[in-house]
Parts: structure tokens; sequence; C-alpha cells
């Protein structure tokens, strides 16, 4: 347990400080709150890791990993990659209403000058 | 009299905006109305070019807080003195709308029209949402607001330019927390609800428990580190 203790102050320092700076961008209102729950939870979810190590034991030996960190390592990625999906999905409808937005804009201006033109 | 504005948002209710627009206009002509078309796929623009009715329409979808918004910075716009919601499913009574700005006028800043002020609050499952963010600003504002999920509220001038301009001012409970924790004076008062008139709401299961997640968090969480901003003011545009 205790040559864990260096990566379980880290886990606690950087999930603390992560949630520092989220809350700190909250504050100055440049982030939506929406966006914030799952950056929160995550830093959550790393300290409950850091604080009770017991879990990533048990997890570790009943999915057969080799070390807990490793169960950490594998936890922290998947989630990583699920923010990632959501997040290009996302980008991905931004895109089409930019799109939309744009042709809107474009209409209508063709149609003032139309008018423009006709009187 | 104060000017106000009732603001309608819209999304797919080619079903009931008709009967609701008609029903606000025979019941209180006297106030102004706009109809935010938050991007439908449905007839709804249509109907009510149709029917001239006075419409803002959004070419994308951007949601209940995007399209509530667009009605506010329209108020603060056009002078208007304070701004409400009221939902195009017929749910909302225009009816209640008088005793609503009267307690406006009385000076509270927020006024919401609740189902359970003076109606007990059922104890069912559909409920428990509700009762858990009531709790919740219990808990973390000390004031008791008996419907907090009720979109039909009223806001004053000062909230006006205040949800027209800002980042995570959505017209849901977390914000009223936030602001009563600011010291908005935030009141109730009792209102009737009929229920939708046709079509389905877009809240099931899933979306209710989400809502109810986000709330929660949102209110027991986030909204102690907030900073209100009173000192930037509403910038002029159609002067």
């Amino acid at each position: 347990m205790t040559d864990q203790l260096l990566i379980r102050i880290c886990l606690i320092v950087g999930s603390l400080l992560t949630a520092a700076y989220v809350l700190r961008r909250v504050r100055h209102a440049k982030v939506q709150i929406e966006d914030t729950v799952f950056w929160l939870l995550f830093c959550a979810a790393m300290l409950v890791l850091a604080f009770f190590p017991g879990i990533a034991y048990w997890a570790a030996s009943l999915l057969g990993f080799q070390s807990p960190i490793n169960f950490v390592y594998i936890v922290v990625i998947f989630l990583l990659l699920a923010k990632l999906f959501f997040l290009s999905i996302r980008v991905s409808q931004l895109d089409s209403r930019l799109r939309i937005l744009t042709e809107q804009v474009a209409l209508n201006q063709e149609k003032q000058e139309r008018e423009k033109m006709d009187l | 009299m104060s000017r106000l504005l009732i603001v309608i948002p819209a999304y797919n209710e080619e079903k009931n905006i008709v009967r609701v627009v008609d029903e606000l206009n025979r019941c209180c002509p006297q106030y102004d109305y706009v109809v935010v078309n938050d991007g439908s796929r449905d007839k709804t623009a249509a109907l009510c070019r149709a029917h001239g009715y006075r419409l803002i329409d959004l070419p994308v979808n951007l949601g209940l807080a995007g399209a509530f918004q667009t009605g506010l910075r329209y108020a603060a716009e056009n002078g208007y003195d304070c701004a409400m919601q009221l939902d195009a499913d017929g749910q909302h009574r225009p009816e209640y709308i008088a005793p609503m700005l009267q307690e406006l006028e009385r000076g509270a800043d927020i006024v919401i029209g609740s189902r359970f002020l003076a109606v007990k609050k059922p104890k069912t499952l559909r409920m428990l949402g509700s009762y858990i963010i009531s709790w919740s600003i219990r808990l973390t504002t000390g004031r008791a607001i008996c419907d907090p999920t009720s979109g039909m509220r009223m806001f004053n001038r000062t909230m006006v330019e205040e949800f027209a301009q800002n980042l995570n001012y959505g017209p849901e409970p977390d914000t009223i927390s936030y602001l009563i924790k600011n010291g908005a004076v935030v009141k109730e008062v009792q209102v009737q609800m009929g229920e939708r008139l046709a079509g389905h709401s877009y809240l099931t299961m899933v979306k209710s428990v989400q809502y109810m997640l986000k709330m929660a968090i949102s209110i027991l969480l986030i909204q102690w580190f907030r900073k209100r901003d009173t000192e930037t003011p509403y910038p002029e545009r159609s002067l």
C-alpha cells in the first residue's frame, strides 16, 4: 500500500486542482454548467479511487489485472474515449447547425437585395 | 400598468399553437406576445404566419433555454417592463397572467405560477423530481419554492436584462436557486395547469432522470461558486 502513496497523492492533488479550475470557469461565466458536470463527476471518481484504493485492488483481482493501477488506467482511458465520442457527435451537430445558419443568413440577404431591386 | 411581453417558445407544436395563441388573444388582448419558433420541423412557423401572429423564427433548434432567451432579448430591445414564459402546449392558462402581474408589480423580481402553493403536492413518482429540487433549493437558500419546475415564470425588467445577456441563465430551477441566493425576490402565485392539448412531451423517463440529476448537482454543488455580475449594463442596440 505504501508504494502507491505517491500516485494517490498525485491523484488527489490533480483532481482537486482540476475541479477548482472548472469551478473558476463557472464563476467567471466562461462555461455552461451542463458541460462541467462530466468533469466534476470525473474528479469525484478519481478522488474516491485515491481515498479508497481498496476498490481498485478488488476490481483488479476480480477482472484479472496484474496491478490495481492498470485498472485505474483502463477506467480513465475508457471515460476519456467515451467523452471524446460524445464530443465528436457534438462537434458534428455544431457543424451542421453552422451550415444551416450560414445558408439562412445568405438566403435572407438575397431576399433583401431582391426586394431592394424590385422597388 | 407595466408593459408585459408573453414569450411563447414553440417546438413542433402545430397541433396546439393556434389554439393557445387564439385563447390568449381572446382572454387577454391587452398584453403583447411573441411566438419563438425553435427550429420546428413541422408547420408551426407556417401556421403562425398564416394567422398573422407575431413570430420570431429561429433557423436552427436551440432548445428551450435558447428560444426563451431570444424572447427575453426581444423584450429587452423593445423596452418591455416585464416578460413571462407561456408554454405552447396549452398547459399554462392565460387567466392567471393578471394575478401574476399584480404580484410582480408589488415588488417581486420573479413570480412563479405555482401548482402547489395552496394545493398539496401529490406523492407520486412523477413528483419525486419536483420534491428533490424543492428540497435542494430549501437546503441551499432556506427559501421554500413549492413548484420549482413550473415553466410559467414572470420576470421584471432587471431580470429580463440579466437573462437576456448572460450565460448559464436558462429558465430552470437552478437559475432560480442561484438568483434567490444572490438576493432576488421570488414569489409564487397559485395557478391551475391543464394537460397538454395534443402531441407528446419530450420528457421521457430517461430524460427526466437525467434532468433531475443535472438540476440536483447544479443546485447543490455548482451554484455556490457562481458570481453574479450586476455591474455590466445591458448593451442598448435598438436606440
